[in-house]
């Protein structure tokens, strides 16, 4: 016989192609934002542990509206999540992406090296 | 504690309109080259021919079936697993079943394996030639001249690699030379192309290379790969799946979800 967790999975399957498209969507937001943030952060002459500080704060930020604005609406809607059956164990999260700690920190590392070339740029640029 | 004084360096403002924004223009007109490169070069694959699709449609089958048994009837599946092993075994979907206990041709020699490694060439060489050239004109045009400032301190370590074609030995590893700018310019325009050109471009050739460095999925239909031996381990995981449906026990979890 399965596993109980195995056959959560079969019951109620997640589709691959579903998961890619919105893990893709939330790294496009964060990797163009995180450009954004660098500007924000290179006009204010931020310097070395406050600009990263920044830029965490920021994208966290992104991230938290994202939740708030994009998942938790249609979470509260959808009925399956409101009968608390076992298959909603993993909370919302799982339903729209892979793992919760994935959602929340992916994001620093997508746009880290956007971050770093136009908070450089721009403030050089108005440093000069 | 005396106070380490911050260095600057008095800079022409012009050095921006003719070191910093050059760089940088050319970077990004530059992924776009390779883009559309990308796109132009590649060749449309070409169409198979009747038996080779069969065999690996056949395959795709046998596989898809050991994945998704669970939402099969006993029966159904049963008798699917039956006549895909048999088939299987007996070499019926091969191409050309009589070359069946012989090893794979020579992968260099076949003449339709060629196309794909010519691919992998183009590719390489669309990524390898414009960096190079960058790389060169950057070195002898702009060599030597210190940019801009870091925003964030860096260790002593990074000055070689920060200031390559800078001679000054007390300087600051933050001042960074139009070299690192154009590493930094490499790692980092991504999202540009990104808001660019789409999500699937081929601009930045980071993603490329991470792409060929992660582990490689292993190839199921290229070339020196022996079809018979794919379709006999196939056979044999499928011999080895103990069905159950995901229609077991349903009433049971939904009284479960019914009771208030």
């Amino acid at each position: 016989m399965p596993s109980q967790q195995e056959l959560d999975f079969q019951i109620s399957p997640l589709v691959q192609e579903s998961l890619v498209h919105n893990t893709r969507t939330l790294h496009n937001l964060q990797s163009l934002t995180a450009s954004l943030f660098g500007v924000g952060a290179g006009i204010l002459g931020l310097e070395s542990y406050s600009g990263f500080l920044f830029y965490l704060v920021f994208s966290l930020i992104t991230t938290l509206l994202f939740y708030a604005l994009r998942i938790a609406p249609t979470a509260i809607s959808s009925p399956s999540s409101s009968s608390s059956s076992t298959t909603s164990k993993g909370g919302v999260l799982s339903r729209y992406f892979r793992s919760p700690l994935d959602f929340w920190t992916a994001g620093l590392t997508n746009g880290l090296a956007g971050f770093i070339l136009t908070w450089t740029l721009f403030y050089g640029l108005v440093r000069a | 504690m005396a106070q380490v004084p911050v260095q600057t360096i008095h800079r022409d403002p012009q050095l921006f309109y003719w070191i910093l924004f050059p760089i940088t223009i050319v970077m990004i007109l530059t992924g776009i080259l390779r883009h559309y490169a990308t796109v132009l070069m590649s060749s449309a694959p070409k169409p198979l021919d009747l038996r080779s699709t069969r065999e690996q449609r056949s395959l795709l089958h046998g596989i898809s079936l050991r994945t998704n048994f669970h939402v099969l009837s006993p029966r159904s599946f049963h008798s699917r697993r039956d006549a895909v092993i048999t088939a299987y075994e007996s070499g019926a979907y091969l191409k050309d079943p009589e070359r069946k206990g012989q090893p794979p041709a020579n992968p260099m020699t076949d003449p339709s394996s060629m196309d794909g490694m010519m691919g992998m060439m183009k590719n390489q060489m669309a990524m390898i030639i414009p960096n190079t050239l960058i790389m060169s004109w950057i070195n002898a045009f702009f060599s030597g001249y210190v940019i801009m400032k870091l925003p964030f301190p860096l260790t002593i370590k990074f000055k070689s690699m920060l200031q390559a074609g800078v001679g000054t030995k007390d300087m600051d590893p933050r001042w960074m030379s139009s070299i690192s700018w154009y590493f930094l310019c490499m790692f980092g325009l991504q999202s540009v192309f990104n808001f660019l050109l789409g999500n699937d471009n081929a601009a930045s050739q980071m993603a490329q290379q991470m792409g060929q460095m992660g582990p490689q999925a292993p190839q199921m239909f290229g070339p020196g790969v022996d079809p018979n031996k794919q379709f006999l381990a196939e056979a044999e995981n499928l011999a080895v799946i103990e069905h159950h449906s995901v229609l077991d026990g349903v009433e049971q979890r939904l009284l479960e979800g019914i009771r208030v």
